[in-house]
């Protein structure tokens, strides 16, 4: 910060003592982020209601041909890949689908990331494991990971069903010509809120896989 | 989601929770510590969070030590193996978890600050984390969905707190000999090894050796607590 816009903060050379204000403060910010959080999903989830929809029905007729759902992404977005595998096997109610997150495996990840490149970790795993039955979903705050658009463009190259969940304004998984068939996404400039809407949209489109496959 | 008002009822309680949390946790890192987070049924959440600390997604912000404790661990045994007195434990579980009930009370020998994230009508008993930070649903996705945001919003406002280093200082810090923290009251250890009656055991202040005759087949991995150099008490 620079020195010269310090005379707004008072206790900027350490001498503060009191903790309540501070303590104040963080709770009123965390109401504003949560609300600001709640308006994200709701806004979201009725944006993509006609396209969870669409998608969920797509997948739901791969998974009744014996498809299986393959997720990644990278960073945060590589947990939601794992918690999404998780959602689909280890349901809380409903079917038990085949999903595997291509995130999860060190061994595979750092071996392809060393010998090959990181930006094929993913799509060299689709050459591997892919079949034209199967469900390729990617994870992105941006929508312009490189490791991600190539793995998009060999599933889609097999023949895959791809689906992408994105921020910001899709970025190269919503624009033009992108290889993500289903791009889901979550508007909003805070990669937090981001993956939080994302979260949100993960469940509904869970629970409509469910219910196609009812 | 309701009105202004009544939402800031439901989440006051979590909002203060968590901003006592945030401080707590950014003086710790202050002071040098390594978070470790844990979570037995949900791997990803864990990992989300110490991702989160160590690489941030707003650029400029501190990188931070945080660990995922590996899922197939013992958690007990590989945090007991890691921490350091003045470090953090997250664990994110349901209240009846007996691998993070264990890992929690030995929190106060280990010298850890501990952080319980979790949700459901059953709470964790009181006491039994520094900080509980608990959501009141039963269903299992608005939880995940909602952990998400609590992580996130632990992250957000300790960085806030780095922007007050004057009270990031170590608090409480004890100057006079009534403090029952500091004086030999009845201080938490873990018994490390047994010797006849002598034992090796670990505390916030590093090991020692005490005397366990008074106390009933003393055994590695006890807690006890130290008064005067004697285990007067199994907990």
């Amino acid at each position: 910060m620079p020195e010269t816009t310090d005379f707004l903060y008072p206790f900027i050379e350490g001498d503060e003592t009191d903790s309540g204000t501070l303590l104040e403060d963080l709770a009123r910010s965390a109401e504003g982020k949560w609300r600001q959080s709640s308006a994200l999903r709701e806004a979201t989830l009725a944006r993509c209601e006609a396209q969870v929809r669409v998608t969920a029905s797509a997948m739901a007729e791969r998974f009744g041909a014996g498809g299986r759902l393959f997720t990644f992404g990278n960073g945060g977005s590589a947990t939601d890949a794992e918690a999404v595998a998780h959602l689909y096997t280890q349901p809380p109610w409903g079917r038990a689908l085949p999903a595997r997150s291509l995130a999860e495996d060190q061994a595979v990840m750092t071996a392809l990331g060393n010998d090959v490149g990181f930006e094929l970790v993913f799509s060299r795993q689709l050459i591997a494991h892919g079949r034209a039955s199967d469900i390729a979903m990617g994870f992105s705050t941006s929508g312009n990971s490189d490791n991600l658009m190539r793995a998009f463009a060999e599933a889609r190259k097999q023949g895959m069903l791809t689906v992408g969940l994105s921020g910001y304004d899709g970025g190269r998984m919503a624009a033009e010509g992108t290889p993500v068939e289903q791009c889901l996404v979550a508007s909003s400039d805070s990669v937090h809120r981001i993956q939080e809407s994302q979260a949100a949209l993960n469940h509904v489109l869970w629970a409509a896989v469910q219910a196609a496959l009812a | 989601m309701g009105d202004t008002a009544q939402l800031t009822d439901e989440i006051q309680g979590l909002t203060e929770d968590l901003a006592r949390a945030s401080l707590a946790i950014a003086r710790r890192f202050s002071a040098g510590a390594t978070m470790w987070c844990a979570s037995p049924t949900w791997t990803f959440h864990a990992h989300h969070v110490a991702v989160e600390f160590v690489h941030p997604v707003i650029v400029g912000k501190r990188a931070l030590p945080a660990v995922t404790v590996p899922p197939a661990a013992d958690m007990v045994a590989t945090l007991r193996a890691s921490v350091a007195p003045g470090d953090i434990v997250l664990v994110l579980a349901d209240a009846d978890d007996p691998r993070v009930i264990d890992t929690m009370r030995r929190g106060a020998a280990w010298g850890v600050e501990t952080v319980w994230i979790g949700a459901g009508t059953q709470r964790p008993a009181a006491g039994s984390a520094n900080h509980v930070i608990w959501l009141d649903t039963d269903v299992p996705l608005e939880a995940s969905e909602l952990f998400v945001r609590i992580y996130h919003l632990l992250w957000e406002l300790t960085h806030v707190c780095f922007e007050h280093p004057g009270l990031l200082k170590p608090e409480n810090a004890c100057t006079d000999d009534v403090c029952i923290t500091c004086s030999d009251e009845g201080r938490p250890a873990e018994v490390v090894l047994v010797d006849g009656d002598e034992a090796l055991v670990r505390t916030p202040d590093g090991q020692e050796r005490i005397d366990v005759s008074l106390i009933e087949s003393p055994s590695p991995g006890d807690l006890v607590l130290i008064h005067a150099g004697f285990a007067i008490n199994a907990s």
